[in-house]
């Protein structure tokens, strides 16, 4: 009941700087997605809850959740690519690869402690139905561009791939137990436990030192000639092999500046079945870019495709340039139309004049309340209108 | 300019001891004064005192860089994070602790126990993941001993370190969860962000704990 000044924890508005910045940089996004043949879908602001828990992608308790008219379980829209790969299973008819868009607001009920946003702007790409490094390489292409149209320029992205470490647990025969003790250890890079399990279980110095590999890699991180006899699973190989085709096909793009190798990268388990990759800029303590290649997921919703795509979270990347010093600008108008009010031929060449001015591109304000050009020109000081028009029983 | 978040008291104490040894000029961290961000600009490095629990939160969000702080309060917490060298100070135990009878197998036989604790999400994890049970969690304070002996818990889940305090009110440890001590911990964007100042900080440290270590072996 007290509550009607308030927005909900995790909810706010957007103001008109902030507002106009990031619609601006909505329609930069959308115009470089479809210039690269990505077609824009918008999917329900709320699903069953089903297809996210049901395939264990999300936690129930991330979710916000509410019923429909016959008390089945909804959410709000989690994330871009469930509801995408649903779409592609399900309603898709286009011969594939398809390829999808979408810029949206998510919803997440999971930030304990608070400071972090419940609900915030999502854009992203999908890549569907098709496999292959050079298709990765497009997703990460497609990311770098879609951070530098948006004016962060400070990026580093980081590629991994978790074929290199199934590889390395299948390789050393390790039980699904260490494995998980192990992926949890490499995620935090913690090389302390890493190290211990791999003393208690007597490991070889080699096999020790290749699950160290993992957690220990930050920066940059080159595939070397010893660092691949390390790996004799033919799936690690495929990995190496895709990640230098990977970074082949980025020179090509001329990105390759902004890329470094991280084997470390893992993701959520079961997820991620090739390349995965993570965007991170300044000033902002989570990576603003997250993707890869998810090629198990629309096989969730009965229809087997091999996917690669990635999200930028939109409202995260302006966070980080206004801490990174940009300066928003708060949107004006660059004239003010009045007219004398008494008079029916004021008005209407007023609105005349507006219009014409807004054709040639100006933002043309037609004031309606002034009384007088005095009261007119108060008014364009006040919020730093340069041109004043006051229109005088048809005179200017 | 690194940030670095410390635990106030004596973990903040150790984590200067080391990180001058490792050859950091920690003038400014030492300084006695009631501030909170002791900033020395001709280091680079900046210190922040925060409350132990806070820690883990300021350096997920990254606000600071690094940060020292006990792995039980990690667990707690459950924050994402790199958790990039085990100090081996500040080492203690996360037990269930109980009366004396509930050894050997005497806590099993209690249904739907009551926990009084400090950790409650330790409990859950603990209760829930490990033994496959439901138990009712009270959260406490502090004193958390006090809880079993005037009734208001079967048993608790606490920190043990020497073990006195237990055994002075009749408690004793039951069952242990995990071995606690200092950890480093680094926000995950700092990391690539920043690794010109922060891996290197870490070889040093590293160095240092293990020269520590040896000597202690010996």
């Amino acid at each position: 009941m007290g509550n009607k000044f308030y927005t909900p924890d995790g909810f706010c508005d957007t103001l008109p700087e902030v507002c106009a910045f990031k619609k601006d940089a909505e329609n930069k996004l959308r115009n470089l997605y479809i210039h690269h043949g990505y077609t824009e879908i918008e999917t329900p602001g709320y699903e069953y809850c089903d297809i996210y828990v049901d395939p264990g992608f999300v936690k129930e308790e991330d979710l916000y959740k509410l019923t429909d008219s016959k008390g089945r379980l909804l959410c709000a829209r989690y994330d871009g690519t469930i509801p995408a790969a649903r779409y592609a299973a399900t309603l898709a008819k286009d011969k594939l690869p398809l390829r999808i868009s979408y810029i949206e607001n998510m919803y997440r009920y999971n930030q304990a402690g608070g400071g972090k946003q419940s609900e915030f702007t999502q854009a992203g790409v999908e890549l569907m139905g098709v496999s292959g490094s050079d298709s990765d390489a497009e997703i990460i292409a497609m990311a770098i561009r879609s951070a530098l149209e948006v004016g962060i320029g400070d990026l580093q992205v980081s590629i991994g791939q978790v074929g290199l470490f199934e590889g390395a647990v299948k390789q050393m025969g390790l039980d699904e137990a260490t494995q998980s003790k192990i992926r949890d250890a490499i995620m935090a890079k913690d090389s302390v436990t890493i190290d211990r399990v791999a003393r208690d279980l007597s490991l070889s110095d080699d096999d020790r030192k290749t699950l160290l590999m993992f957690s220990e890699s930050t920066g940059s991180f080159e595939i070397t000639d010893e660092i691949r006899a390390r790996f004799t699973d033919a799936k690690a190989l495929d990995a190496i092999r895709n990640l230098e085709e990977i970074k082949d096909a980025l020179d090509d793009y001329g990105f390759g500046k902004y890329v470094s190798i991280d084997p470390g990268l893992l993701g959520a388990q079961d997820y991620y079945t090739g390349m995965i990759f993570k965007g991170y800029t300044y000033e902002v303590g989570f990576p603003i870019i997250g993707g890869g290649r998810y090629d198990k997921t629309v096989g969730a919703f009965g229809r087997d495709m091999e996917c690669v795509g990635f999200s930028l979270g939109l409202s995260l990347a302006i966070t980080a340039l206004m801490r990174q010093g940009l300066e928003l600008e708060i949107p004006g108008a660059d004239a003010v139309v009045g007219y004398d009010k008494g008079s029916k031929d004021a008005r209407k060449t007023a609105i005349t004049m507006a219009e014409q001015m807004r054709c040639g591109g100006s933002v043309v304000i037609l004031d309606t309340s002034s009384e007088t050009e005095e009261e007119l020109n108060a008014f364009a000081d006040e919020n730093n209108i340069d041109t004043v028009l006051w229109f005088d029983g048809g005179e200017s | 300019m690194l940030t670095i978040a410390l635990s106030k008291g004596r973990l903040a104490e150790q984590a200067i001891e080391l990180l001058e040894m490792a050859g950091y000029d920690c003038t400014a961290a030492k300084e006695k004064s009631r501030k909170l961000i002791l900033e020395d600009p001709n280091t680079g490095l900046k210190f922040i005192l925060a409350k132990p629990a806070d820690v883990p939160t300021y350096v997920e969000y990254g606000a600071a860089d690094i940060g020292v702080v006990g792995k039980d309060t990690l667990l707690e917490e459950g924050r994402q994070l790199y958790e990039v060298i085990d100090l081996g100070f500040g080492k203690c135990r996360m037990c269930v602790a109980g009366p004396k009878e509930l050894k050997d197998g005497g806590l099993d036989r209690i249904p739907n126990k009551r926990v009084g604790t400090k950790y409650p999400n330790i409990t859950r994890a603990y209760f829930e993941g490990v033994k496959k049970e439901s138990v009712e969690i009270i959260k406490l304070n502090g004193s958390v001993e006090l809880a079993p002996l005037i009734g208001l818990s079967e048993c608790i889940v606490d920190i043990v370190e020497s073990g006195r305090t237990l055994y002075e009110n009749g408690l004793d440890v039951i069952e242990t969860i995990a071995d606690i001590s200092a950890r480093v911990v680094v926000n995950r964007v700092s990391m690539k962000m920043k690794s010109d100042e922060i891996k290197p900080m870490i070889e040093k440290l590293r160095q240092q704990v293990e020269i520590k270590n040896e000597m202690q072996d010996s």
